[in-house]
């Protein structure tokens, strides 16, 4: 009952922030919420997440400007499902609702664009070496595409197609490459040392602006962190802090490079979960930029919250009939 | 206890997710009606005022100015005894400056993708006002909006497309497009828009780019392209309602000056391998024979009558001292926007 309750008042206080229209393709993190663990054969994983991502800082290349006036706000909510179809093999699936809204203010005004609406999925499929870096170590290679489920033509109040950047869809089919490896110290089996790439080779919407192709950056994303776990209050909690490195090549109108896009950042991501029950996680993260340097001008992340819930529903034990 | 927490966790999610709630339109423009069709009116990226508009410009004296090369272009006005320029280093991050010269308020406004700059009278149901950048694009040009009103103005039009206001069109001042080294041999003791906008931009590398000499590259693809041209080759175009005709540089190798007719009327059009400008001939001054004379002065050409005249086809010198030649419609344009906003311009040619 707790449960439902939950992930039902965070989806009415996610929902409360949307209104009628759609958003962007660009800042949906899927690439940053995928890669659910391979768990025990028939396990289904679901996870439920709230994701608030800030862009209010722009920058010339590695130089921070004097100029607040944009913001640009992506709310997403993620919902992932895993189903371990073998002890080693994995499915995972991820769906999004996305809304996205550009603020300027300026001139004494703030003039509001903003799309919601669903945006793209993904779909990944994963095979674990387990023990592959030694005892109590996990090797999990994955294959994926990004599936374009959400609109990439959505307008403003007059009717006006907004650009690629506003849009929660792409229009395009990306390939997802995966791998993450982690490892348990042998001195403390609780605490975690874990690495994960993903790199998305992205598709082409041959249908931007009616006339045009589009074609986002493709991207690379790298994380490495260290994670431990404690009681408090009888209470699991696992902290944990990564530091993710992310490259995005510039996007692409017509084949030719889009300048003021593509970049490269490095984010610190501290994180803190907890187990409410055995089989649901509370978890909550923020991620901060350490350094960020991006092509010519552009907004660049200030900051990202993301927050949500994991519940796992392993397979009823075999119960063995001994007579 | 664990209800507790969860409780508490989910305040802090409340506390989140409520941040951007506090925005609301400005000014909404309440006219769905547009003069142009609404599928091809694209939305730029930056957003209405993502690209600020400079109402408060900084001058230095020519003189003094050591951040523009030789060949960096300018936008050129004069009025009264005032001469002021606009750098496109400068224009390329702000593509309207809302500004006063000799009395007069007027908006320069500029658009990177299609090259046009123009400079028109700041004021709409004669109020005075300002424009800014609407965020919004027709053909890759520029669309204006007026802070009086919110109504749109497309700029390469000339008209007011959107608001309450629709199909006003602008009065228009006489401006000149470029090179820095041409205008300061002109206009020596011009005041040049600078650097000091308010704004913390990187002046100097734009914002686009190859995208002003690259002729397949588009951002924003226009309705239809013209391959009489190279896309992105600069012109300068005379336009009559909705025809154009057009002069390349290469019509004017070395300076010449050329008399052209064109839908009926007569026209002068003089220029060099950096600038061109035109004129309309009154029957009058159809008699006059004239001649370049550009000795890195502001004289630009003379004629039979020992009248020596400025690019902007004022008598500076001579019996016709202080009469000016009649403006007309014109523009320095990319090839392709002509094209596609004046389809099948008219190319002049000594053939």
């Amino acid at each position: 009952m707790l449960i439902k309750k939950s992930i039902s008042i965070v989806f009415i206080i996610c929902a409360s922030t949307m209104y009628a229209q759609t958003c962007c393709s660009g800042g949906i993190p899927l690439s940053n919420n995928i890669g659910m663990s391979v768990e025990e054969k028939g396990t289904f994983q679901l996870s439920l997440n709230y994701d608030y991502n800030n862009l209010n800082t722009l920058n010339n290349g590695t130089e921070k400007l004097n100029d607040d006036s944009r913001l640009r706000i992506t709310n997403s909510i993620l919902f992932n499902i895993s189903y371990a179809v073998t002890n080693r093999l994995s499915v995972e699936g991820l769906f999004t609702w996305v809304n996205q809204r550009r603020v300027i203010s300026q001139f004494g005004n703030e003039n509001l664009d903003q799309t919601s609406g669903i945006g793209d999925g993904l779909l990944l499929l994963k095979y674990n070496f387990k023990n592959g870096l030694g005892k109590n170590s996990n090797i999990e290679l994955g294959l994926g595409a990004k599936i374009p489920f959400g609109s990439s033509t959505e307008t403003n109040n007059q009717g006006i197609t907004l650009n690629a950047d506003l849009q929660p869809g792409s229009n395009a089919w990306d390939v997802v490459y995966f791998l993450s490896a982690s490892k348990q110290a042998n001195f403390r089996p609780s605490l975690t040392f874990s690495g994960r790439i993903i790199y998305r080779s992205t598709g082409t919407n041959n249908s931007y602006f009616e006339n045009s192709s589009y074609k986002f950056g493709n991207e690379i994303q790298t994380f490495l962190g260290v994670s431990d776990q404690f009681s408090i209050l009888k209470t699991l909690a696992t902290p944990s802090i990564s530091l993710k490195y992310r490259d995005a090549k510039q996007d692409e109108i017509d084949g030719f490079n889009l300048d003021n896009t593509g970049g490269n950042w490095l984010f610190i991501i501290p994180d803190f979960s907890i187990n409410i029950k055995p089989n649901l996680v509370f978890s909550t993260r923020a991620e901060l930029p350490l350094y960020s340097n991006v092509d010519g001008t552009q907004l660049t992340p200030t900051y990202r919250i993301t927050t949500g819930f994991l519940f796992k529903i392993k397979p009823k034990s075999k119960l063995l009939n001994l007579r | 206890m664990k209800n507790y927490i969860l409780l508490a966790l989910l305040v802090l999610l409340t506390s989140c997710s409520t941040t951007s709630e506090s925005v609301e339109n400005s000014i909404p423009n309440e006219f769905s009606e547009w003069l142009i069709p609404i599928n091809q009116i694209l939305d730029g990226g930056p957003g209405k005022d993502g690209i600020p508009s400079i109402d408060n410009p900084q001058f230095t004296e020519a003189a003094s100015v050591s951040f523009l090369a030789d060949d960096d272009l300018v936008v050129g006005i004069i009025k009264g005894n005032e001469t002021k320029a606009y750098p496109h280093v400068v224009l390329d991050w702000h593509e309207v400056v809302n500004d006063e010269i000799d009395g007069s308020f007027f908006t320069l406004n500029y658009c990177p993708l299609t090259g046009t700059a123009f400079a028109w009278e700041s004021k709409t149901n004669n109020t005075r006002t300002t424009f800014g950048v609407s965020g919004l694009l027709y053909n890759a040009n520029l669309i204006l909006y007026d802070r009086n009103t919110d109504s749109n103005w497309s700029q390469l039009q000339l008209k007011c497309v959107n608001g309450e206001l629709i199909n006003d069109k602008p009065k228009l001042y006489n401006v000149v497009e470029t090179n820095w080294k041409t205008w300061k041999a002109l206009y020596p003791d011009s005041q040049v828009l600078n650097a000091q906008t308010g704004f913390s931009r990187n002046y100097g590398t734009s914002p686009y780019g190859d995208y002003a000499t690259n002729n397949n590259r588009f951002i924003f693809r226009p309705e239809i392209t013209n391959p009489a041209l190279p896309n992105k080759e600069r012109v300068y175009a005379i336009i009559d309602e909705t025809k154009s005709k057009v002069y390349q540089f290469s019509d004017f190798t070395n300076g010449k000056i050329i008399k052209d007719s064109f839908e009926g009327k007569n026209y002068l059009i003089a220029g060099n391998n950096d600038i061109i400008y035109g004129f309309g001939l009154n029957n009058d001054q159809a008699n006059l024979t004239f001649e370049y004379d550009f000795n890195d002065s502001e004289s630009f050409f003379k004629d039979n009558e020992g009248n020596k005249w400025s690019i902007f086809g004022t008598a500076i010198e001579g019996p016709r001292t202080g009469e000016s030649l009649e403006s007309v419609k014109s523009v320095m344009s990319y090839w392709f926007a002509v094209a596609v906003f004046y389809p099948n311009p008219e190319i002049f040619s000594t053939q």
